[in-house]
């Protein structure tokens, strides 16, 4: 589960890092679904569903609610060194604690995520690990614990790809793969006073110069806003229409 | 690592638009580099492919043939690319930032430890160095970023980002074979099936968006389809509309649909919440129509209407209908 702004309406601060001062740190939109594929299949199955956050340690809240739901075991990744870690670092460290863990056969990540949304975490952390992927997955037809496999349906542009897969392996999920449950008052009481353990960089053996991105940040500024529109006005409903049209062929838009 | 190697997509039988725009640009950027512009083709029948990548600026094409390659997985076409790389040295390889393309480009820059820019709108080389530009934060930020010198750069662009290459008829270029390594495909793709009713919204010149200002379902369908038909058009929907069930979840649009950026973005009974605006606010024209004339879709738009969809939405299917003569 990755920590983003509730919203997107952040801010700059003079290093270029991003000022989101104020704004509170949601669980990224994607990742619930994540979560409660995670959970269901949990359920189906028994073992383990651990939720694994790379960010700050005053997340807790976030995390018990993801317990609350049904997960069992919680992980947080924290340390001075992971601070603007880029998407290929994070996965490279994420990747240092799914062995260090051992014993998974399934990682479940978001689309991607609202603030950075690269997609690129679950790709890169399945490399990171030699394991398979299947991305953009808008449904989990099996996971079978006794023949180690996955089969999946892939929901890309146009099409829709089945793809099996064998366990361990990585998938990353979109939007309407299922409905998230909402954890009950009694659930949320009971991890009430849970604290994920945290790993840092010298639990899993890895320095900030093992993360210094290749694609490093040299400007960024708000988005530009778009050149000065126009509003059609004069005349009934009829004129405005005729109006707009006319531009529209003017300006070669149509 | 000298020149450009830009990713093939084909459809058709043909080179993909994105293919033809990441050409152009690509010509341009392997200029700069002071290096060949590649071409990658991987598949099981290349076809004419490699040809027509030359046609429209190729110096050297890298073909990936083999039976193993019928479709997409991401071991397969990974360790192709490999290959080529390994041999063709370049400094950027570009491909386009669909699905397919991400789960591909990402996981390539991981395998060769190369910088990686997802969902570039512009990427360019300036006295040897490359950067690529980079949205994120729903839209709301814009990043540059400089690619670390001696490690590959993988830019994945959005499509509309660059103008497409022309063809230059008989243009000649060198193609060469590259064999699939002995690579370990571990996932199997059992079934390819069209989405039904499907949408290629990022394909779309135009796109007809309908919101919550259409009032239920029935209306959604009786003008939204009907407008777009009239400007051949894609339609697209807001979160509002498509969480009450009107439309499929392919056609939203925005932070958590698509991000679309096409000719012309009409949107109409749509608020413009920042998370809509997200997905849509770098078409390069957009028409808003809302009852509200303080709505905040008219802060983004190019042309607004005051007006009732109802009233507005039938009048416009009309006109257009009679003066593009469809
Ligand atoms: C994490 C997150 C992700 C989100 N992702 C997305 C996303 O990807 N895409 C998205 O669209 N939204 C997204 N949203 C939702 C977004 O915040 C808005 O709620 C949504 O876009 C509103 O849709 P709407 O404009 O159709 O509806 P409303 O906000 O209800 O607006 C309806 C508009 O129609 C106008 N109207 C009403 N009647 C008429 C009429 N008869 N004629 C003309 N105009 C009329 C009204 O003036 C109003 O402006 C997201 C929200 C969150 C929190
Ligand atoms: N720091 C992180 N901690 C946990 N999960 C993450 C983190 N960054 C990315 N992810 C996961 O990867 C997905 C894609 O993120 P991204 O590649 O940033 O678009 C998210 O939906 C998360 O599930």
């Amino acid at each position: 589960m990755k920590q983003v702004p509730r919203d997107n309406s952040v801010k700059l601060n003079a290093d270029l890092s991003i000022n989101a001062d104020g704004i509170e740190k949601i669980i990224n939109l994607f990742d619930e679904y994540a979560v409660e594929e995670g959970i269901a299949w949990y359920e189906k199955h028994g073992g383990k569903l651990t939720i694994l956050s790379l960010g700050s340690t005053e997340w807790t809240e976030q995390i018990r609610r993801a317990l609350a739901m049904g997960a069992t075991d919680s992980l947080l990744l924290s340390d001075p060194a992971f601070a603007g870690v880029d998407t290929l670092g994070a996965a490279r460290v994420v990747a240092a604690a799914i062995r260090k863990l051992g014993d998974v056969d399934l990682i479940l990540t978001g689309r991607n995520s609202t603030d950075d949304e690269s997609g690129a975490f679950a790709p890169a952390l399945a490399r990171n690990l030699g394991w398979p992927q299947i991305t953009y997955v808008g449904k989990v037809q099996d996971v079978n614990p006794a023949t180690k496999t996955i089969v999946a349906d892939r929901s890309l542009e146009a099409v829709i790809e089945t793809v099996s897969s064998p366990l361990p392996a990585v998938i990353s999920v979109i939007k309407d793969i299922n409905s998230p449950r909402y954890p009950s008052l009694l659930k949320i009481k009971r991890v009430a006073k849970i604290d994920p353990p945290v790993w840092g960089a010298a639990d899993l053996g890895i320095s900030a110069a093992d993360l210094a991105p290749a694609a490093v940040l040299s400007t960024r500024a708000p988005a530009p806003s778009r050149p000065k529109g126009e509003m059609i006005t004069g005349g009934d409903a009829a004129a405005k229409v005729s109006a707009l049209v006319d531009k529209l062929l003017e300006n070669q838009v149509i | 690592m000298s020149g450009v190697l830009v990713y093939v997509e084909q459809v058709g039988g043909d080179v993909a638009a994105i293919t033809r725009e990441l050409l152009g640009k690509g010509r341009s950027l392997a200029d700069a580099l002071g290096g060949p512009l590649a071409a990658l083709v991987i598949g099981d029948a290349a076809g004419n492919l490699a040809e027509r990548a030359i046609a429209f600026g190729a110096d050297t094409v890298y073909v990936v043939s083999n039976p193993a390659l019928a479709g997409y997985t991401t071991d397969g076409y990974v360790a192709a690319a490999k290959a080529v790389v390994d041999q063709a040295k370049p400094a950027l390889i570009l491909a386009g930032a669909s699905f397919q393309m991400r789960d591909f480009g990402a996981a390539l820059a991981t395998d060769l430890d190369a910088g990686l820019a997802a969902d570039a709108i512009d990427v360019s080389v300036e006295g040897g160095q490359i950067s690529a530009v980079r949205p994120s934060h729903g839209g709301n930020m814009i990043n540059t970023y400089a690619f670390a010198a001696g490690r590959t750069a993988v830019v994945l662009a959005r499509k509309q980002s660059f103008a497409e290459a022309s063809e230059q008829a008989g243009r000649s270029g060198k193609v060469e074979a590259v064999a699939l390594p002995a690579a370990a495909i571990r996932t199997q793709v059992t079934s390819v099936v069209p989405k039904s009713g499907a949408v290629n919204l990022t394909d779309a010149a135009i796109i007809v968006s309908g919101g919550r200002g259409l009032g239920n379902k029935d209306n959604y369908y009786k003008l939204i389809p009907t407008l777009a038909e009239a400007l051949g058009a894609a339609y697209g929907a807001s979160r509002a509309v498509v969480d009450e069930g009107w439309v499929p979840y392919e056609h939203q649009v925005g932070q958590t649909g698509k991000t679309v950026s096409p000719k012309l973005y009409v949107a109409c009974g749509i608020s413009g919440a920042i998370q809509h605006l997200a997905g849509m606010r770098t078409s390069r024209s957009i028409v808003a129509i809302n009852k509200d004339p303080d709505a905040p879709i008219f802060r983004v738009a190019t042309y607004g209407v005051v007006g009732d969809v109802n009233e507005v939405l039938p009048l416009l299917t009309e006109q257009l209908k009679a003066r593009l003569s469809r």
